[in-house]
């Protein structure tokens, strides 16, 4: 007894010493390390409306982790459509792929990305890809639309220039002069396609990328137009238009309206490499695009920088994000453990299985809760009567939870299609909710019904229903989230807690009430 | 009607909804998180509970120190045995199959009488040989056993009631809990089927008990559903003053199968039949805490005492 005291003691106080020692030593660490020269934090929103017509795909170019900027965190949300996130080929773009819901005219998307900028470096913006292929230089010298290389105009501009300078160096650098100085920005009214900008000396930010492109291609240099942005805080964000010519074997970004030539420096965000606009209509729908940046206070858990040392091992934000939305599910369920164990041997409530109520809390932490809710209790329904009426053709017990996940998996599916038959777009969470879990809910709940009664079946039901909730309220704190994330050592104090809990050997609070009449 | 309703507010209204933890300490009373990390976890070592939570391998070790156990006519243990089931129930009016490894008398079909090809349950129920080979069966995949682990399955004779509880149970057979502390008994009580526990004899599925003075073995208190009480909540008959036959082999029992489990701290379960005197049901390593409403009175000082004297 004694003995076992002292040993949880000494084990929480080094693990609470521990945790808080690591914590401690980070952010002094993330202090020293961060506001470094160069270095912001920004975040870009997307707010694009467009009209759906049936198997139109829309396609939504978003931006990607550069080497001079990462996406710390991203976060969509949509109307009435379907979305993937994938890239596009040759990989010039990353795109939120868009399938219109049956029965929706207009959809909306609205996205958030958090941009961690660092100090520029050499090529900071431009992907590393391998050499291109003969095809894809041929492509890179290919009308487009806006990008005329082979009309009189763009000839006639060349052929004096190529009579001036002989190298293809020479040649780049006078079409960039030309471009920056030789043509007039103005406003929506000017041209905004090659051939009218230089035929006019005028033209768009767009109109002057365009004409800089055909003119490289025109000279037959491979160059392909960027959209993008160039951060800094605005409520109605323009989008940059800059030109990427292949030369001396890579890509060099060269921007006529600001002058800059082949290096950018690391506030400019590129979208898209391939010469269309950041919202590509598969059919020819009007779509109203706003986008806003605004700068972002530093956030102190922000990922180290990346040459920190072995500290870097403890920084799980520098991950893809996509592992680190599964990672910060996981490193939750030790919270959810603590809450389990706090409500059940702290509070005294029941539930089917010990960890059944957090698993289903984590699986609705991410999802829209009303379907998770509608999704939940319609499988749960099903599977109870499915159950009742099994009971009667005596099936062996392996078998008979066989057919109930099936049954499960299958009512889940049509609740799933049907919500969104309804337009009601399903949250693709809430398709995660744990099958095999709620199986075994089902049928510990019959058999509890059989042995106990409905009253004590419905008692423990509601027991587990309580317990999830509250481990819901507590899983879904977007702050908690990110702690378990950035500071992976506050597992040490969660387990330090989970020993204390262990050991607690006072009254639960149900006994205050079970043993009532003993006093 | 007004008075009623007065009479309701005053009752709720004196009667607390919940107890104060140090009213509960002052009683010595003993719960869940201290009887485990206590009790079981230091006096019950966990290679032990096999011994206890598979009533074949309980029965076997109680024919071994010499105490009587209800006989046993067939152990099942595989899912070919069906064909012998019939065979082992030969033409018996009346038995007991039981999941060696079930809990909280979950899964315990009782056989009272036949029906033709028909067998009637305890519970007033016809079944058939087919729905008792089903019920056989998913005993044996685990249904019932702690964990879900497969089980084997026993056919038991039925015990008879003895007159002593005539008018106190209802659909099953009351039998009597006796905790033990290292050998010694510490506390007693006289558990009782009713309608709402479906002939079982535990608590929680809304058996009534009586505490039992362990020198005198005179029933005393008495809960149901946790709430203390004095009556049988079924017939009405009153449950304490009622003397156990027995008693003395009764401790006696309870003290030699303790110690044969080495288990320090030890639900022993046993019945009392007409014919053959007391016979071990069960023993259980987790035994219950509503045994102290029962005996109005806490566990703790009893466990001290016993402690101090050991």
């Amino acid at each position: 007894m004694v003995r076992e005291q002292r040993l949880v003691a000494a084990g929480v106080i080094f693990l609470v010493v521990a945790g808080a020692a690591l914590i401690a030593l980070r952010v002094r660490n993330l202090q020293g390390s961060h506001l470094s020269r160069g270095e912001s934090v920004w975040r870009l929103t997307y707010d694009i409306e467009f009209p759906l017509g049936i198997n139109e795909r829309t396609y939504i170019a978003i931006p990607d982790d550069m080497r001079s900027s990462r996406i710390f965190r991203e976060t969509f949300s949509h109307q009435g459509i379907w979305m993937d996130v994938l890239m596009t080929r040759r990989r010039l773009a990353r795109e939120a792929a868009i399938v219109p819901v049956v029965g929706r005219q207009r959809a909306r998307f609205i996205a958030y990305f958090d941009i961690h900028v660092r100090a520029g470096g050499e090529n900071g913006l431009v992907p590393s890809e391998p050499k291109p292929s003969a095809e894809e230089i041929a492509h890179y010298l290919q009308p487009q639309s806006g990008v005329q290389p082979s009309s009189p105009v763009v000839s006639a501009v060349i052929s004096r220039m190529q009579s001036e300078q002989a190298s293809k160096g020479g040649l780049l650098t006078a079409i960039f002069n030309y471009c920056a100085d030789g043509i007039v920005q103005q406003g929506i009214d000017a041209p905004s396609d090659a051939n009218g900008t230089l035929h006019r000396g005028v033209g768009t930010t767009l109109g002057r990328a365009r004409a800089m492109t055909a003119l490289c291609r025109a000279a037959k240099i491979p160059a392909r137009l960027v959209v993008g942005f160039a951060l800094g805080s605005s409520q109605n964000a323009g989008k940059h238009y800059w030109v990427e010519a292949y030369s001396n074997g890579r890509w060099a970004p060269y921007d006529p309206e600001n002058g800059y030539a082949g290096e950018l420096p690391a506030r400019f965000l590129p979208i898209r490499r391939d010469g269309v606009e950041i919202v590509r209509n598969v059919g020819s729908a009007a779509y109203k695009g706003r986008y806003s940046i605004r700068r972002l206070p530093y956030p102190p858990v922000l990922g180290a920088a990346p040459d920190n040392g072995i500290w870097s091992v403890f920084d799980l934000t520098r991950l893809p994000l996509g592992m680190q939305e599964v990672i910060t599910a996981i490193l939750l369920l030790p919270i959810g453990a603590l809450v389990t164990a706090i409500l059940r041997n702290i509070v005294g409530i029941e539930t089917f299985g010990v960890f059944t109520p957090a698993l289903i809390a984590l699986s609705f932490v991410q999802a829209d809760w009303r379907t998770g809710a509608v999704v939940f209790f319609v499988v749960l329904g099903v599977g109870t009567a499915a159950r009742m009426i099994l009971n009667k053709l005596k099936l062996l017990m392996v078998a008979r939870l066989g057919v109930i996940l099936t049954l499960v998996i299958l009512c889940m599916v049509a609740a799933v299609s049907i919500l969104d038959y309804l337009g009601l777009t399903p949250s693709a969470s809430a398709v995660l909710l744990p099958m095999v879990i709620l199986t075994m809910m089902i049928e510990r709940f019959n058999v509890t019904v059989e042995e106990d009664g409905y009253r004590r079946a419905l008692t423990v039901f509601a027991g587990t229903l309580v317990v999830a909730l509250c481990c819901l309220f507590v899983l879904r704190i977007d702050a908690l989230g990110r702690l378990v994330l950035s500071f992976p050592e506050v597992q040490l104090l969660n387990l330090a807690a989970l020993l204390l809990i262990g050991r607690y050997s006072g009254y639960r609070l149900t006994e205050l009430w079970r043993f009532k009449d003993l006093t | 009607m007004r008075r009623n309703l007065e009479t309701f507010w005053v009752r709720t209204t004196r009667r607390r909804l919940l107890a104060r933890p140090w009213e509960l300490r002052k009683h010595g009373v003993l719960g869940i998180n201290r009887r485990n990390i206590e009790y079981l976890f230091s006096l019950n070592a966990r290679r032990l509970y096999g011994l206890v939570d598979d009533k074949i391998i309980t029965k076997s070790l109680c024919a071994e120190i010499g105490v009587p156990v209800p006989q046993t006519y067939a152990v099942i243990n595989r899912f070919g045995a069906f064909k012998a089931l019939a065979a082992t129930i030969g033409q018996r009016e009346e038995f007991v199959v039981k999941p060696a490894r079930g809990s909280a008398g979950r899964g315990i079909l009782i056989i009272v009488g036949r029906d033709g090809g028909n067998l009637r349950t305890a519970n007033g129920e016809t079944i058939s040989l087919n729905d008792l080979k089903y019920h056989v069966s998913t005993s044996l995949s685990g249904l019932y056993s702690l964990g879900g682990r497969p089980d084997r399955v026993l056919v038991e004779r039925r015990i008879v009631l003895h007159p002593a509880f005539e008018n106190l149970a209802v659909g099953g057979t009351p039998d009597v809990r006796i905790i033990v502390f290292r050998g010694e008994p510490v506390m007693a009580m006289l558990r009782l089927p009713t309608k709402a526990s479906r002939g079982r004899a535990n608590l929680h599925q809304g058996a009534a008990a009586a505490g039992i003075d362990l020198d005198t073995g005179t029933t005393f208190g008495g809960v149901c559903c946790n709430r203390a009480t004095t009556i049988h909540p079924d017939t009405g008959a009153a449950i304490d003053g009622v003397s156990i036959p027995y008693w003395s082999r009764m401790l006696e029992i309870a003290g030699s199968v303790s110690r044969a489990v080495k288990m320090g701290y030890l639900g022993v379960d046993i019945v009392l039949d007409d014919n053959h005197g007391p016979l071990l049901l069960e023993a259980n390593a987790r035994p219950g805490l509503s045994i102290q409403i029962a005996n109005r009175c806490g566990l703790l000082p009893r466990l001290q005492s016993a402690r101090a004297q050991w």
